[in-house]
């Protein structure tokens, strides 16, 4: 055992010092890894002002995993410097390679500077969970994502286009060196999974740590992409030409600002599936602003996502329905299906809370809108909702006035008429925004209803494709719309009011 | 009945849910349950009848027309010369329908309108193809510019748009059925639907007249304010 850990010859003891105290304990590859740094490229690096951290990402042949990341890094410090490197200076200097991403020093969106103490990922993971904590999510399982500035893959490129240079044979040169990102992710995602108590895979709730130039940085964020894109390969060109290490810019250049970190938490959209009814003329589906004025008194929209986002302690929220009707169409039978998108929710409500949403919208003093089956829905609902699209078929009743009595004869050639087909124009009030096209509509059925009392009007039902205009079926829409009710009775006949009686969905 | 009920035990079983929930029923609480469901839809399609017939307000004899409720009616009365007046509806949207007002001296002449003809200025109207939401290939015009002939067993007469804007369609139904015109130019006989932009469309309003105006003008003429 002791052979193995015994000093090749030619290298300086000073590297293996932290090897010897407790090395029994440490995992084989640690070992192997200790003894394959190259000291000259070491003190090179070090004295370039790259961080222990990288040197150890950079020089070993072993991939920088875990069983690495656990080591402490006053023990690299021991691995790879002599006695004057551990009298570590009170100011020490930000990294050129990972701007002190991996020495787990950065400024926070205060501007204050934050070294963590502890430095072996723990602090740093108490210091993201706090901020995750605050934004008030409730989660057992997250996905960490991790955004770096540009510029550090640069200032790797440009180290190891250095090393290259010097140290052309080496086998620690030929191996697949692991990103600062990934080492990042490395060193902080087990602890993060401890102080957070959640699991970490792909999962719908985001966690983004930012890390931005500092601003005041001449490469910093007055520089568009395609400048830094640019210029990128610009420092490429310059290197393959030369041949050496002669590179345009300085990527070597003293760093004296770390990064600015901001921590974000983001969850998936979650869904809520249900259908509406709407018992007022006078309630648009949407939100319906003209002029800074709003149109009707009140919204299908706001008033159903407008419970359920407080419930989910969302950021916002998207309606969208199968469907609509105009604003003085009622909805009725069997409501119209409908999905409340919400953003960013931090918690999401119970069934048994959903529920107590649909009660208060359906007991609410006003009575416009009517809420049916409200319910947590998974991917599926973008399926359920294309169900209720063009195929299906739609009913109605409108109230009819027609310039001469009803017969009988009337109704019975009304009830005769299966499959109509009829020709609408685009009709005149919505001409301003759709194209003028003609479209072929079928009517599959028509029921009469009398009126007690009165022969110029009557209930009018009706069963028709979806995407015909029943208000243009009935008047004629000056003829644009052949036949109408009009001309079927030989008459002139008004449309007095429509509900939507049926709004068909598969077997639903 | 029993066989009723056994039907629909068959078409609902219960669904197997991914959440499993454990809801073993008895067959009495089945046969409960379809009772139940029967008792329900009949019971929504009562609550239906009761919303529908429920809202059936006043009927008045003569409601509004769609027209009357849509749309504002302006006049304009001897545009370009004496006895050429029309009709310009503007809809919320702010489209305008063009047509011929009842007083119009074509109306006048006996047997009424035989002919209508599109193909007038420099290009036959009817045979537009305006395209997209954005209109696509609409003709401009002037208040001024000829939308179509007119021709009555005496004598023919130029409508006009009398508005500036975007012609998106002419009615091409009365090249076969000119008899429109005579029976319900205000409905069925419209000439032409123009979109007008909404500042040319303040000032143009500003040579226009309201319906009450053109009562008033034309009183005399008028036989049948009903038509209005």
């Amino acid at each position: 055992m002791s052979d193995e850990t015994k000093p090749a010859s030619g290298d300086s003891s000073g590297l293996l010092n932290g090897l010897l105290t407790g090395g029994a304990e440490k995992p084989q590859r640690v070992n192997e890894a200790a003894r394959s740094l190259d000291p000259s490229a070491v003190k090179d690096l070090l004295s370039l002002g790259v961080c222990e951290r990288c040197i150890l990402r950079l020089i070993t042949v072993a991939t920088f995993d875990s069983d690495l990341a656990t080591v402490s890094s006053s023990t690299l410090r021991g691995w790879l410097g002599s006695g004057e490197e551990e009298a570590a200076s009170p100011e020490m200097s930000i990294c050129i390679v990972c701007l002190g991403v991996l020495q787990f020093v950065f400024s926070d969106d205060k501007q204050t500077l934050v070294k963590m103490k502890s430095d072996c990922g723990s602090g740093h993971a108490a210091w993201i969970t706090d901020l995750v904590k605050q934004q008030g999510h409730e989660f057992d399982s997250f996905c960490l994502e991790v955004s770096l500035p540009s510029t550090i893959s640069e200032n790797e490129r440009a180290v190891l286009l250095y090393l290259k240079g010097k140290y052309s044979n080496e086998a620690w040169l030929q191996s697949e060196k692991v990103s600062v990102k990934d080492a990042l992710k490395v060193l902080v995602l087990d602890p993060l999974r401890a102080s957070l108590g959640a699991k970490s895979d792909s999962s719908s709730f985001h966690i983004r740590l930012t890390y931005s130039k500092a601003s005041d940085d001449a490469q910093g964020l007055s520089e568009t992409t395609h400048e830094r894109k640019k210029r990128k390969t610009d420092v490429v060109y310059a290197d393959e030409e030369n041949g050496s290490s002669c590179i345009s810019e300085n990527p070597f250049e003293k760093v004296y600002e770390p990064c600015i970190l901001s921590v974000h938490c983001n969850q998936m959209p979650i869904f809520f599936s249900g259908r509406y009814f709407k018992y007022s003329r006078n309630v648009s589906q949407s939100r319906w602003i003209i002029d800074d004025e709003r149109m009707g008194e009140a919204s299908v929209e706001e008033i159903i996502g407008g419970s359920i986002l407080p419930a989910c302690l969302g950021d916002s929220y998207k309606f969208h329905a199968a469907g609509r009707e105009d604003i003085d169409v009622r909805m009725l039978g069997s409501g119209r299906p409908f999905l409340i998108e919400v953003q960013n929710s931090r918690k999401c409500p119970s069934q048994q809370s959903l529920t107590e949403i649909e009660e208060k919208i359906n007991n609410s003093e006003k009575k416009l809108v009517g809420v049916k089956d409200l319910k947590f829905i998974g991917s599926e609902c973008w399926a359920m909702m294309r169900e209720g699209e063009a195929e299906k078929q739609k009913q109605y009743a409108a109230l009819v006035w027609i310039s001469r009595p009803l017969e009988e004869e009337d109704c019975n050639s009304i009830s005769s008429m299966i499959e109509l087909k009829i020709l609408q124009k685009t009709p005149i009030r919505v001409l301003h925004r759709r194209s003028p096209l003609e479209r072929e509509r079928t009517i599959h059925w028509m029921k009469l209803e009398k009126i007690k009392g009165n022969t110029h009007y009557f209930l009018l039902h009706l069963c028709t494709q979806a995407g015909t205009y029943i208000k243009e079926f009935v008047h004629g829409d000056l003829g644009r719309t052949t036949p109408s009710m009009g001309s079927i009775l030989g008459c002139r006949a008004e449309i007095i009011q429509l509900d939507v009686t049926d709004v068909k969905m598969g077997d639903s | 009945m029993e066989e009723t009920q056994n039907i629909d035990v068959t078409k609902n079983p219960e669904g197997e849910d991914a959440i499993e929930s454990t809801k073993q029923k008895q067959p009495e609480e089945v046969e409960h349950h379809c009772d139940e469901q029967q008792k329900q839809s009949q019971c929504e399609e009562d609550e239906l009848r009761k919303l529908l017939l429920s809202d059936i307000g006043e009927l008045p004899l003569s409601p509004p027309s769609a027209i009357q409720v849509n749309f504002v009616s302006y006049f304009i009365t001897g545009f370009t010369k004496p006895g050429h007046d029309q009709y310009i509806y503007r809809h919320a949207n702010g489209l305008c329908v063009i047509g011929l007002a009842p007083t119009h001296i074509a109306f006048k002449d006996q047997g009424g309108i035989t002919n209508i003809d599109f193909n007038v200025g420099k290009s036959d109207r009817s045979v537009l193809k305006v395209s997209g939401k954005r209109k696509k290939n609409a003709m401009r015009s002037e208040s001024n510019t000829a939308l179509c002939k007119v021709s009555t067993a005496n004598d023919s007469y130029i409508v006009r748009c009398c508005v500036k804007g975007s012609l998106l369609e002419v009615n091409e139904r009365l090249i076969k059925q000119p008899q429109l015109l005579n029976s319900s130019a205000d409905r069925e006989g419209y000439i032409a639907i123009i979109m007008p932009r909404p500042a040319d469309w303040t000032k143009n309003k500003e040579s226009l007249i309201t319906l009450e105006e053109y009562k008033e003008k034309k009183q005399d003429i008028l036989l049948e304010p009903c038509l209005l």
